[in-house]
C-alpha cells in the first residue's frame, strides 16, 4: 500500500467535504474491494474517509411501502435482518451468498452498489427491483444509475446514504459462482414488482444489464417454459480464460430458470 | 483412543513458527524487483533513485553477485541421455544479468528497514529492456525457427531420454492386431503450498557462518544448493527450519531468493528476511506438469498388451529447476508399464525450454502423468475395442505369482497383488451397481460415468542413506534429529509411535527436530513418498542400537551375561528370572552427564518401494451448466503395512483432492503472445474446496514390502497418482453418450459444456487442450 | 501516524502504526501474536481470520485504524485459558486435532477461527452449511475431509 491518511469523520456533512476538499480522498466503507486494491498498489488515495460508522448511513426499515436500507449496512446484516427476510427475502438471500462469511462481515451494500463491479451480486437486485438510490445530493433511479463496467452516475465526493426498494409481490436470485473467486460468473435476479416481470443479470456481461427478452416472455406467462428455449445473445457477454461468451450466455439462461423455479416453488419467492 | 498428534497443540493454539514468524533483532527486510515481461534483454537498471529511499540499506544487483562469486543454480540429469547425451545446462543466475527469461524472475533485490519502505524502493528502480520474442509452449519451442532461450540449447531441447527397447516395441506393432493410440495434454499447474515460500537469513562475520531461515523438505538437498549457488563453504551454511506451511515438491529446491538473501545479510550486517506475496509466489514458485504426450499401445486379437510406445514432450519452463529432470523421466522409467504384463515397451522424453517459470516437482512427480497417461490409454483401447475395461485390465494384470516382477526395463517390482487390489475396490465402489445408478442419474437429466485406475507408483530410494541420531536430556526427553522435513506428513508424531512401540516408552518422551543447525545428518529430504521406508527404517536400527546398549547396561546392573538379557515392553529381564530393569530406570540412570551412553546415531540405506492401487471415481455431470460433481470415489491401495492409519488416510484424503483439483480446475495459464501469467492469484487460480470430493471411501490391501524392514511402501502421493486418470476416464465415460470422444484436463464447466455442444451439434467430438 | 486503541484477546493495547497498516500487522508485528498467518494477498484463503467483535474477518483485510475500539480476539485467545500449560483447549481446536483435520497446521488457525465463529452462528450445521460457511477459507493439506468432521464433532461438543 502507498501512504494515504484515515479520517473517520463524526458527521455526513463532514465526510462529504473531506472527500471535496481533497482531490486525492476516496471514501472507504467495508473496503473488501478497496484495500485488496491499495495492496495490490493499483490505487493511490491522499485520504481515506471511512464512512461506516456514520448514523445517516444506518439502518434498516420498511417505510410507507418500500425497504430503506442504509448504505452502511453489512451484507451479513442484511442476510439476517427480520425485516429484510419478511419484506424482501430474496434480497437477505442474496446477501447471504455474498462472497464467505469474512466479507459478508465486513462488506456494506453501498460499497458494493458505488463499486459496481461487473461480477458483484447486488447490482443485480437493484437494478431488477428497480430500487432508487439515495446520495448525499439526490435520487437516483436504478435504471440510470449503472453505467458499465465499474462506472456508476455518482459525481466525484458523491456518497450512497441509503437505498429503496419497492417490495417485490415475487423475486429471487440465483448465481453461478467463479470456480476460482467465488464471484459470479453470471448471476440473474427475477422480480415481479407492481405486476411488471424484470429480469437483470450480473457476472455475464461488462456490466449488470437487464434481459428484456425474458421479461416479455416472462410478462406473458410466468413460467419456466416460457424461457427455457430462449437464445441469449452472445455478442456483448465476457470472454476470458475461464469461459467463453457463448458460456456465460448459456448460464443466463440457466440462472434465469433456476432463479424461476425459486420463485415458483415457494410462496413470494426466496 | 482418541486421534491426536503431537504436532497438533502448536499448530491448534498459533504456536507453530513458520518462517515469517521468526524475528531477530535489528532485522531488516528485502523486497525483490521482477522482470515484468517474459523475455527480454536488460539494456540497463538505474537504482539510484531507489538507493536514496528512506529506509533504504541496500540495493543488490547481478554485479553484486557476480562480485560475490555467485555462480549458476545448479542442475543435473539423474541419467544420461539417449545415446548417452548429456544435460546441456542452461545458465541462471540469481539475479537476472543480461536477460531476463520468464515473467518473476528476479532482477533486483532491495534492502530496507520494513517490507513497505523495501517495496517502495523497489517501485523506485528503472530498468530499459529491448523485448526479445517470446515461445510458451514445450511444441512452440521445438519447432523450427523457435526463439532461442540459451546459447547453450541450440533448438531449446536440454535433453532427451529414452527408456525401454524401441526396436522390440516395432516388432510388436509391427505384428499387433490392434493398434490404439492417444494424445494426451497433463495441464501446467501450481502447487500453492499455504504457506508461501520465504527466506530469513543471518550472518556473523566473526565465525563466516550463514543461518538461513527456510521453507524446506530437508536441509541436505537445501545446503548443498546454497553452497553449489554462492560458493559459500558447505561448513558455513546452517539450514534452520522448524514448521514449513506445506511443500508438495515445491520446497525441495533452493529458490535463486535465498542465495540474494544471504548476500543481502552480509552485506548489510543485519539480519533479512523476505517472506513472498501469494503473487509473488505464483510468479516464482516453481510451477509442474506441463507434459504433452502420445501413447500407444499394441494388442493382439485377445486384448494381451504386446507393446507400450509413449512420447512425452515436457515444458521446462526458462531454466531447468535442480528436481526437474528428475521428475521428468524418473517416474516414466521405473512404472513404464504400470501394473501389466507387457513384453515391450519404450518412452521418449524430451526437455523443451520456455519463457516460462520452471517446473519441478509437485506431489507425485511424474508418476501422475505416466499413470495417466497408462490409464487412460488403457481405457481408449477397451472402448475402441469394444471390450470391458474392468476386463482389459485383468487379462493384463502382473500375478500376483508372477512377484518378484522384472519390469520390461530391467527394472522391478518386489511385491504387489494387482487382481486382488482390484477386486476388493470393485466390490467397495459397487462397480456391478453402476448401471442403476446411471439410470437414475439419466432420469434426473444427468450425465453419470464410473472409471477406473490400477496403477502403480515407484517411492524414492534415495541417493544417501537415512541417518537419525537420538539425544536424551537430562529429565527424560529424548530428541530425535532426522533430514527428511515435516511439513504436513506427522513425522512428529509417526517417528515417536514407531519408537515408543518398539522401546515400550510413552510417545510423548520423544521430540522430533529436523532442521537443527547443531546436528549435521546425512539423509534425503521430504519427498517421493519415502520417509517412512527410509527414515523409519533408520528409526527402527535406531531403537534396537539403544535397546543393544541398553541390554549391557541392564547385564550389568543385573548382574548376568548380557545374552541372558531379553527385551520386552519397555523391561529387560534375565531369562526365565523375575529379575528385570526398565529401559526407563537405566535412561534415568545413565542418560545424562558427560558421556551422555545412550545418545545414538543410526543409520540405513532402502530401496524404492512399488505402492500400488486401484481407484474407482463416480461423476455426474449437469450438462446445463457443464459442472461435473464428483459423487462417489474409492480408494483401495496397497501401501505395506500401516504405522498410523488416520495419519495415511489423510494424506490418501488430501493428495486424492489434489487431483480432483487438477482434474476439475487448476490449470495455470500463460498468455501466448505476451507471457505474461493469466492465473496469479486465488481469484484466477481455481483450488479445489470443501465441496469437491463427495461419498470418499478409503481402503487399503496390504502386501508389505520385503525391502525394508518395517514392511511399508509410500502412501503421500498415491492419491494424486491415482486420482487423476481415474476421475477422467469416469468424466470420459459420462461424456461418451452424448458423442464426446476425446477430453483433455481440466473439466471445468465451461470445457464441459463446449465438448458437450460440440458433440451434440456435430461440430466434433474431441475436446482436446487449447 | 495514528495511535490505535483495541482490546486483543482481553487485554487493552495501544499501538502507533501508519495509517496503511492492517490490522494482521499489528497483530503479527507489533504485537507478536503470530499464529495469525498470511497465505494471500487478495483476501481469499483465509489464514489470517480473527474475530472483531464477536464476527470472522479477514485481518489482512482491514486497517488497523478501523480496529479503533474494537474487541479482537486470535488463535492465541481461543482456547478458555491460554496460559503457558495451555491445559485446556477449545472445543474446536480439540476436534481439528481429534478428526486429523490439519496437516502442516498452516491454515489451521484462520481456519478454527472460522469454524468457532460459524458454529456461533449455526450450532448444527450440516454439510451445506459448513462448506458454505467455509468458502473464505483454503486449505491445500486435508482435501477439508477431515475438517467437515471436526466441525460436525465439535458442534456436538459445544451443544452439549
Amino acid at each position: 500500500m502507498y501512504e494515504f491518511t484515515y479520517i473517520r469523520p463524526g458527521s455526513l456533512p463532514e465526510a462529504a467535504a473531506l472527500l471535496a476538499s481533497n482531490e486525492g480522498a476516496k471514501p472507504l466503507s467495508g473496503g473488501m474491494t478497496l484495500i485488496p486494491t491499495l495492496k495490490q498498489r493499483l490505487s493511490q488515495p491522499s485520504h481515506l474517509v471511512d464512512i461506516t460508522a456514520l448514523a445517516a448511513l444506518k439502518g434498516i426499515a420498511v417505510v410507507d411501502g418500500r425497504l430503506e436500507i442504509g448504505a452502511a449496512t453489512r451484507h451479513i446484516e442484511v442476510a439476517t435482518s427480520s425485516v429484510v427476510r419478511q419484506s424482501l427475502p430474496a434480497l437477505a438471500a442474496l446477501a447471504a451468498g455474498i462472497g464467505d462469511p469474512q466479507v459478508r462481515n465486513r462488506g456494506t451494500m453501498g460499497g458494493s452498489v458505488a463499486n459496481n463491479d461487473p461480477a458483484a451480486d447486488y447490482p443485480s437486485a437493484v437494478l431488477a427491483l428497480g430500487a432508487t438510490v439515495h446520495t448525499d445530493r439526490r435520487a437516483i433511479a436504478a435504471e440510470d444509475f449503472f453505467q458499465g463496467m465499474f462506472a456508476t452516475a455518482l459525481e466525484p465526493g458523491e456518497l450512497i446514504v441509503r437505498i429503496s426498494f419497492p417490495l417485490a409481490e415475487r423475486a429471487a436470485y440465483a448465481k453461478f459462482p467463479h470456480p476460482a473467486s467465488g464471484y459470479a460468473m453470471t448471476g440473474v435476479f427475477i422480480a415481479v414488482v407492481g405486476g411488471a416481470v424484470r429480469v437483470a443479470v450480473t457476472g455475464a456481461g461488462p456490466g449488470v444489464f437487464r434481459w428484456t427478452q425474458a421479461e416479455t416472455a416472462l410478462q406473458a406467462r410466468f413460467e419456466s417454459a416460457a424461457i427455457a428455449d430462449l437464445e441469449v445473445d452472445a455478442t456483448d457477454l465476457n470472454a476470458d480464460i475461464h469461459a467463453p461468451a457463448a458460456y456465460r450466455a448459456n448460464l443466463v439462461r440457466v440462472m434465469a430458470l433456476r432463479a424461476l423455479e425459486t420463485i415458483l416453488t415457494s410462496s413470494k419467492g426466496q | 483412543m482418541t486421534f491426536s498428534r503431537l504436532e497438533d497443540r502448536r499448530f491448534v493454539t498459533g504456536a507453530g513458527r513458520y518462517v515469517s514468524d521468526w524475528n531477530f533483532p535489528g532485522q531488516r527486510h528485502a523486497a525483490f524487483l521482477r522482470a515484468d515481461r517474459a523475455h527480454a534483454r536488460i539494456v540497463s537498471i538505474d537504482i539510484e533513485a531507489a538507493r536514496a529511499m528512506p529506509g533504504v540499506r541496500a540495493v543488490i544487483t547481478a554485479a553484486d553477485t557476480a562480485a560475490a562469486g555467485f555462480r549458476s543454480l545448479p542442475c543435473a540429469a539423474p541419467i544420461p541421455g539417449k545415446g548417452g547425451s548429456a544435460l546441456l545446462r542452461p545458465e541462471r543466475p540469481v539475479l537476472a544479468a543480461d536477460v531476463v527469461r520468464f515473467v518473476g524472475e528476479c532482477v533486483v533485490c532491495v534492502v530496507a528497514d520494513t517490507a513497505i519502505a523495501a517495496q517502495d524502493a523497489v517501485e523506485a528502480i528503472i530498468v530499459e529492456y529491448e523485448d526479445l520474442p517470446v515461445v510458451m509452449t514445450a511444441e512452440a519451442a521445438v519447432a523450427a525457427g523457435a526463439p532461442q532461450l540459451h546459447p547453450a540449447i541450440p533448438g531449446n531441447v536440454a535433453i532427451e531420454f529414452e527408456t525401454g527397447d524401441p526396436l522390440a516395441v516395432a516388432a510388436a506393432f509391427e505384428g499387433a492386431a490392434h493398434v490404439v493410440s492417444l494424445d494426451l495434454h497433463n495441464q501446467r499447474v501450481v502447487g500453492s503450498p499455504m504457506e508461501p515460500k520465504g527466506c530469513l537469513a543471518r550472518h556473523d562475520p566473526e565465525t563466516g557462518d550463514y543461518f538461513v531461515h527456510v521453507c524446506t523438505q530437508g536441509t541436505t538437498g537445501m545446503r548443498a544448493q546454497l553452497v553449489a549457488t554462492t560458493g559459500i563453504p558447505d561448513e558455513h551454511v546452517h539450514i534452520v527450519a522448524e514448521d514449513v506451511g506445506g511443500g508438495f515438491g515445491l520446497r525441495f529446491n533452493a529458490y535463486p531468493e535465498y542465495s540474494a538473501i544471504m548476500l543481502a545479510a552480509r552485506l548489510t550486517g543485519a539480519p533479512v528476511r523476505w517472506v513472498a506475496s501469494r503473487s509473488e509466489v505464483f510468479l516464482s514458485d516453481e510451477h509442474a506438469r506441463g507434459v504433452s504426450s502420445r501413447g500407444e499401445v499394441a494388442l493382439d486379437a485377445e486384448g494381451n498388451f504386446l507393446a507400450f510406445r509413449f512420447n512425452f514432450l515436457n515444458d521446462m519452463g526458462a531454466y531447468i529447476a535442480p528436481t526437474g529432470p528428475v521428475v521428468a523421466v524418473l517416474s516414466i522409467r521405473a512404472c513404464l508399464a504400470g501394473v501389466y504384463r507387457v513384453p515391450a515397451a519404450v518412452a521418449n522424453v524430451r526437455l523443451a525450454l520456455t519463457n516460462s517459470v520452471p517446473m519441478a516437482a509437485y506431489r507425485g512427480a511424474g508418476r501422475p502423468v505416466i499413470s495417466y497417461m497408462i490409464e487412460r490409454l488403457v481405457d481408449q483401447a477397451a472402448t475402441e475395442l469394444g471390450i470391458d475395461p474392468v476386463e482389459l485390465r485383468r487379462r493384463n494384470l502382473i500375478p500376483p505369482t508372477a512377484m518378484p516382477w522384472k519390469t520390461v526395463n530391467g527394472l522391478g517390482y518386489d511385491s504387489g497383488d494387482f487382481p486382488a487390489v482390484l477386486d476388493k475396490a470393485l466390490g467397495l465402489a459397487d462397480w456391478h451397481g453402476f448401471a442403476a445408478r446411471r439410470a437414475e442419474a439419466s432420469a434426473r437429466g444427468h450425465l453419470r460415468g464410473i472409471g477406473l485406475a490400477t496403477f502403480i507408483e515407484s517411492t524414492g530410494g534415495g541417493a544417501s542413506p537415512d541417518e537419525v541420531e537420538a539425544r536424551f536430556g537430562d529429565h527424560g526427553e529424548i530428541t530425535i534429529h532426522a533430514v527428511s522435513h515435516s511439513h504436513g506428513q506427522s513425522h512428529e508424531t509417526a517417528y515417536a509411535e514407531l519408537l515408543a512401540a518398539v522401546l515400550g516408552l510413552p510417545r510423548e518422551r520423544f521430540r522430533l527436530r529436523n532442521g537443527d543447525p547443531a546436528v549435521r545428518l546425512a539423509g534425503n529430504p521430504t519427498g517421493g513418498s519415502r520417509t517412512m521406508h527410509g527414515v523409519g527404517s533408520a528409526l527402527r536400527v535406531l531403537a534396537d542400537d539403544i535397546i543393544a546398549k541398553g541390554r549391557e547396561l541392564a547385564a550389568r546392573a543385573l548382574e548376568a551375561a548380557s545374552a541372558d538379557i531379553e527385551f520386552h515392553d519397555g523391561v529387560f529381564r534375565i531369562s526365565g528370572t523375575d529379575r528385570s530393569v526398565s529401559l526407563d530406570t537405566l535412561i534415568e540412570r545413565h542418560a545424562g552427564g558427560p558421556e551422555r551412553v545412550f545418545d545414538t546415531r543410526s543409520s540405513a540405506r532402502t530401496g524404492s518401494t512399488f505402492p500400488n492401487g486401484c481407484h474407482v471415481a463416480e461423476v455426474e455431470i449437469n450438462p446445463a451448466t457443464g459442472v461435473v460433481s464428483i459423487e462417489r470415489y474409492t480408494a483401495v491401495d496397497d501401501a505395506g503395512n500401516l504405522l498410523n492409519p488416520t495419519i495415511v488416510a489423510g494424506q490418501m484424503h488430501g493428495a486424492i483432492v489434489q487431483g480432483a483439483g487438477q482434474v476439475l480446475g487448476e490449470h495455470a495459464i500463460y498468455d501466448l503472445e505476451t507471457g505474461q501469467f493469466l492465473t496469479g492469484s486465488f481469484m484466477d487460480y481455481a483450488m479445489p474446496k470443501a465441496v469437491n470430493v463427495h461419498g470418499l471411501v478409503i481402503a487399503d490391501h496390504p502386501v508389505p514390502t520385503p525391502t525394508n524392514v518395517l514392511g511399508v511402501k509410500g502412501v503421500g502421493e498415491a492419491g494424486v497418482t491415482g486420482s487423476l486418470p481415474a476421475l477422467m476416464n469416469a468424466i470420459l465415460e459420462a461424456l461418451r453418450p452424448v458423442g464426446v470422444t476425446h477430453f483433455d484436463m481440466p473439466a471445468t464447466p465451461a470445457r464441459v459444456w463446449g465438448a458437450i455442444g460440440a458433440a451434440r451439434s456435430g461440430e466434433g467430438r474431441r475436446f482436446a487442450h487449447a | 501516524m495514528s495511535k490505535v486503541s483495541l482490546t486483543v484477546n482481553g487485554k487493552a493495547v495501544s499501538v502507533d502504526v501508519e495509517d496503511r497498516t492492517l490490522l494482521s500487522s499489528v497483530l503479527r508485528e507489533s504485537l507478536g501474536l503470530t499464529g495469525t498467518h498470511i497465505g494471500c494477498d487478495t483476501s481469499q484463503c483465509g489464514c489470517c481470520t480473527v474475530h472483531v467483535d464477536g464476527r470472522v474477518v479477514k485481518s489482512c483485510t482491514m486497517l488497523a485504524v478501523q480496529a479503533e475500539g474494537s474487541d479482537v480476539m486470535t488463535i492465541e485467545g481461543l482456547a478458555p485459558s491460554h496460559d503457558a500449560s495451555g491445559a485446556t483447549l477449545h472445543p474446536v481446536q480439540q476436534a481439528f486435532s481429534e478428526c486429523h483435520a490439519l496437516q502442516c497446521g498452516f491454515c489451521t488457525p484462520g481456519m478454527i477461527m472460522a469454524v468457532a465463529g460459524l458454529l456461533k452462528d449455526t450450532p448444527d450445521p450440516d454439510d451445506q452449511q459448513i462448506i458454505h460457511g467455509l468458502e473464505g477459507n483454503m486449505c491445500r493439506c486435508t482435501g477439508y475431509v477431515n475438517i467437515v468432521k471436526a466441525v460436525k464433532q465439535a458442534a456436538v461438543t459445544m451443544r452439549a
